[in-house]
């Protein structure tokens, strides 16, 4: 096969998208509710985990406030389209993954929390920001963009606290790897069609979250091969 | 610290070598997972030159597969050649080569205009396709085996084919300006590339492959394609050397004529024995010894210091290039492979 013919077949961000379209916002509605809650969300889980992790509530704080502030600038982007965000389905979307750390938090599973907070949702956070980045309407991108870089801080704050007492939480994480990371490929799936409409691809999303995850996890200690059982827990 | 980005053959070779390391979970997977695994280092390796000098490096599977090509996903593929890389360069690896398919999807999907990877601007001098020693080592090994199986380089005929890739244009330079050879074809997709080819060597023959396998002493295939090499033997001249550029190297097996000798192009021996088990992964019947020359060239650049991308970009091999990557690739330990 000839690829120097297949040239310009790659180019991924250059797909023509009508952001005023009714299908499109029909999907934004639910693509920006989901965002709106996940900024929610993980406000809610750093005040939560002040409670585990007293003398850090100086930084906990901050990460809280800072998930806030995208929380207002990703609605500003709805109300920028003129689209009403579907915070029920939002709701529903997180449920699992929301139940699983309001339980762990009850039973003061700290690392399990930081695994789903930490972990889980930034990278998926991550991810799902870099693909929008390049086919978000111009309102959108500049808000995205300056939100992604804070996100890179968040992770960063799970990675450093979970590679300090890597040798105690080793066993935790793989536990809450096993039972949490299987909800993200549901979660996925649940938003494959809208998110193609907005010009994200599902393996593209799920491409760059296993790249962050499996990062982060190396990050924090466990070896290659550890790290490939990990990051492919439930993906079949 | 040195690297290479490597790739296996193709899913099914994939799947053995998965389930050889152990990784049961990627050994059941389909190509569809396979296009959204994560790059990973497999193995760290040292390297001792005949100087004595040691050098450590990483292998970084890219975890892209040649059926990717063959079943149009591209995106897939140039992602997991950028990923590849923006994990070398994470990995504070200062010279990384390319190997395989990997500068050829760098190349031609005009990856330069996507470094910005997530959070990590891929910076290019970190990196090189190995071309140069590539195509260096090929030469020598054409003139070696030309020795061996008696044929006189000033009465052959030489073929080339994938003659305007970047490793055939420096192929075709070299046999000119310093070999004897008679006669040269060159043989390649793009007519408008061969003739400018043609015109700048001032010397070769335009052909198709079937006209010019029938009159060649020496067949030197660089094309590339995701399959590998593909010659019907009852057309080759016999006696006849095909050195076999391609990526997998499969035509040694196919190919069983008296009087035809395969070589595998583009490979080396170091003098010294290498502890990594990746070479017996990614070309499963070389020893401990035989490596790709792409490979070697981002070792001999660690070994001297030269952290800079040494091979860039299409048709920029110079022959003094070549030259000086062959001498401190003969000071380290490397020969050109014939066997």
């Amino acid at each position: 096969m000839p690829y120097n013919e297949l040239r310009d077949n790659t180019s991924a961000s250059m797909i023509d998208i009508n952001y005023q379209s009714p299908q499109y916002k029909d999907s934004y509605s639910r693509i920006n509710a989901i965002v709106i809650e996940g900024e929610q969300e993980a406000h809610d889980n750093y005040i939560s985990l002040i409670d585990l992790l007293p003398d850090r509530s100086g930084d906990l704080l901050k990460l809280a406030k800072m998930e806030e502030k995208h929380k207002k600038g990703f609605t500003a982007c709805g109300n920028n389209l003129k689209v009403t965000p579907d915070m029920d389905f939002a709701r529903a979307f997180f449920q699992e993954l929301h139940q699983n750390f309001q339980n762990a938090l009850k039973e003061g599973k700290l690392v399990t929390c930081l695994l789903i907070q930490s972990l889980i949702i930034e990278c998926f956070a991550i991810a799902a920001y870099n693909i929008y980045i390049p086919v978000a309407d111009p309102f959108a991108r500049k808000i995205t963009e300056n939100v992604v870089k804070d996100e890179y801080l968040h992770l960063n704050f799970g990675e450093v606290w979970l590679k300090e007492n890597f040798t105690t939480c080793r066993a935790e994480l793989e536990e809450a790897n096993r039972q949490n990371l299987p909800l993200v490929w549901q979660m996925l799936n649940a938003v494959t069609d809208d998110a193609k409409v907005l010009g994200m691809e599902k393996e593209d999303l799920v491409a760059d979250f296993m790249t962050q995850y499996s990062e982060s996890l190396a990050n924090i200690g466990f070896s290659p091969r550890e790290i490939i059982k990990m990051a492919a827990t439930g993906i079949a | 610290m040195f690297g290479l980005i490597g790739h296996l053959t193709s899913l099914t070779h994939a799947r053995e070598v998965a389930r050889e390391l152990g990784y049961e979970e990627y050994a059941e997977q389909d190509l569809d997972f396979w296009c959204v695994a994560p790059p990973q280092i497999v193995e760290d390796i040292s390297v001792k030159s005949i100087t004595g000098q040691t050098i450590v490096g990483k292998y970084v599977e890219s975890g892209f597969l040649p059926e990717m090509l063959l079943t149009k996903k591209f995106k897939a593929a140039t992602r997991k050649i950028l990923n590849a890389m923006a994990h070398a360069q994470k990995h504070g690896i200062s010279i990384t080569a390319l190997g395989g398919f990997s500068s050829i999807i760098f190349e031609n999907f005009n990856l330069i205009e996507m470094r910005q990877v997530r959070n990590i601007q891929l910076e290019i001098e970190r990196f090189t396709t190995g071309n140069t020693h590539t195509a260096y080592i090929i030469c020598r090994q054409l003139e070696e085996a030309a020795k061996k199986y008696g044929i006189e380089l000033c009465q052959a005929t030489v073929a080339i084919c994938g003659a305007t890739g970047d490793i055939g244009s420096a192929v075709c330079r070299w046999l000119h300006a310093r070999t004897p050879v008679q006669d040269m074809i060159l043989v390649a997709r793009n007519q408008e590339r061969l003739q400018a080819l043609r015109d700048s060597l001032g010397r070769g023959r335009i052909m198709t492959i079937e006209e010019a396998l029938p009159q060649s002493d020496i067949v030197v295939w660089v094309a590339s394609m995701a399959k590998g090499m593909e010659i019907a033997p009852e057309m080759l001249k016999q006696p006849c050397v095909l050195i076999d550029g391609g990526y997998p190297k499969n035509l040694e097996n196919i190919i069983q004529v008296p009087d035809v000798h395969v070589i595998n192009g583009g490979m080396v021996e170091h003098a010294l024995d290498i502890d990594w088990k990746i070479m017996k992964w990614v070309n499963r019947c070389a020893p401990s010894r035989q490596l790709f020359a792409c490979f070697a060239e981002s070792m001999l650049l660690e070994f001297e210091g030269w952290h800079t991308n040494f091979s860039w970009g299409r048709n920029q091999i110079t022959i003094e290039k070549m030259e000086q990557i062959g001498a401190v690739s003969v000071k380290h330990g490397f020969r050109p492979l014939v066997s």
